[in-house]
């Protein structure tokens, strides 16, 4: 007996018989398994996608303008230029010129007045009251 | 009794049934021959269960180039392969615990275990197992095992050769 004969006999008796009907229905089955698997995991990739264009878009909008939400107006820190803050630097000065105008007037000592000024540095003030004098 | 070109057919035409009258009909080849290779009924099973679950999606798109036969035996050697190449280091393994082949009476009438041989021929490399296997578990003429692997039948031979010989080295023949 050749060697391939010998082989062939050494692997030949392992020959049985299948349930077909039994196995057909387990492919069935692990076929729609798979099949829910692979829509499982596109429906995840989706959602993945979803919210990362959501996060872009909720990320762009913060930065661009306010939001509104439960009755308020939302802004972001970038929403404040340089010219509204000059605004704010301006109204500043009106404030203090007032309270400079009521320390003088309640009180009878100038000098209160000019020392509190002097305190928070308003040479604005000084040197018009200076000028004035 | 309907050919297998006209369930193939009725299958593209989205009849499951007809897919399932072919598994009917080839599912002891493709089991049978997964059976020599693991030597494990549930392996066997799994394997086979594979090669369908590969039929079914690429028969879809089967145009009949080559017969159905021919292109199932692919299938079946492609996944054997995947199974060689996934067992490597549990085969590695696995000899590590099998014994010495093992002496009957004399050199000439020696006697190996069929885990042995598996075991051998899962060394040998690529195009040589899958000649081997094709030729030694479904007796195929090398111009049907050239077919199938893409090679002459000159080239098939001379894989199964040297194969042979490797094997033989492998399970400590002396000739």
């Amino acid at each position: 007996m050749n060697f391939e004969s010998k082989i062939r006999q050494t692997i030949s008796d392992s020959d049985r018989t299948i349930d077909k009907e039994q196995f057909i229905n387990n492919l069935t089955e692990a076929r729609y398994k798979q099949k829910l698997k692979r829509s499982q995991a596109i429906s995840g990739i989706l959602a993945i996608c979803l919210i990362i264009i959501v996060g872009i878009a909720s990320y762009f909008e913060l930065d661009q303008g306010a939001i509104y939400s439960g009755g308020n107006f939302y802004f972001s820190d970038s929403n404040i230029s340089n010219s509204d803050f000059d605004e704010y630097n301006l109204n500043n000065d009106y404030y203090i010129d007032d309270l400079a105008i009521y320390i003088i007037e309640e009180e009878d000592d100038i000098w209160t007045a000019f020392s509190f000024l002097d305190e928070i540095e308003y040479d604005n003030f000084i040197n018009y009251m200076e000028e004035e004098s | 009794m309907k050919k297998d070109r006209e369930l193939i057919q009725e299958f593209q035409n989205g009849d499951e049934e007809a897919f399932n009258e072919l598994v009917r009909r080839y599912l002891d080849l493709v089991h049978g021959f997964f059976q020599k290779i693991t030597n494990d009924e549930m392996e066997a099973e799994d394997l086979a269960q594979n090669v369908f679950i590969k039929l079914f999606k690429s028969l879809k798109r089967f145009r009949f180039e080559s017969e159905f036969n021919t292109y199932l035996y692919r299938v079946n050697a492609n996944t054997a392969n995947t199974y060689f190449k996934r067992n490597k280091w549990r085969n590695i393994l696995h000899l590590d615990q099998t014994d010495e082949p093992s002496y009957v009476d004399n050199q000439q009438d020696r006697e190996w275990k069929k885990e042995e041989l598996w075991n051998a021929i899962s060394k040998l490399p690529k195009k040589q197992r899958l000649v081997v296997m094709m030729r030694i578990s479904e007796m195929l003429p090398f111009k049907d095992i050239g077919n199938i692997l893409h090679m002459s039948e000159g080239t098939a031979k001379v894989n199964f050769h040297h194969g042979v010989k490797r094997i033989k080295v492998l399970l400590g023949i002396v000739e």
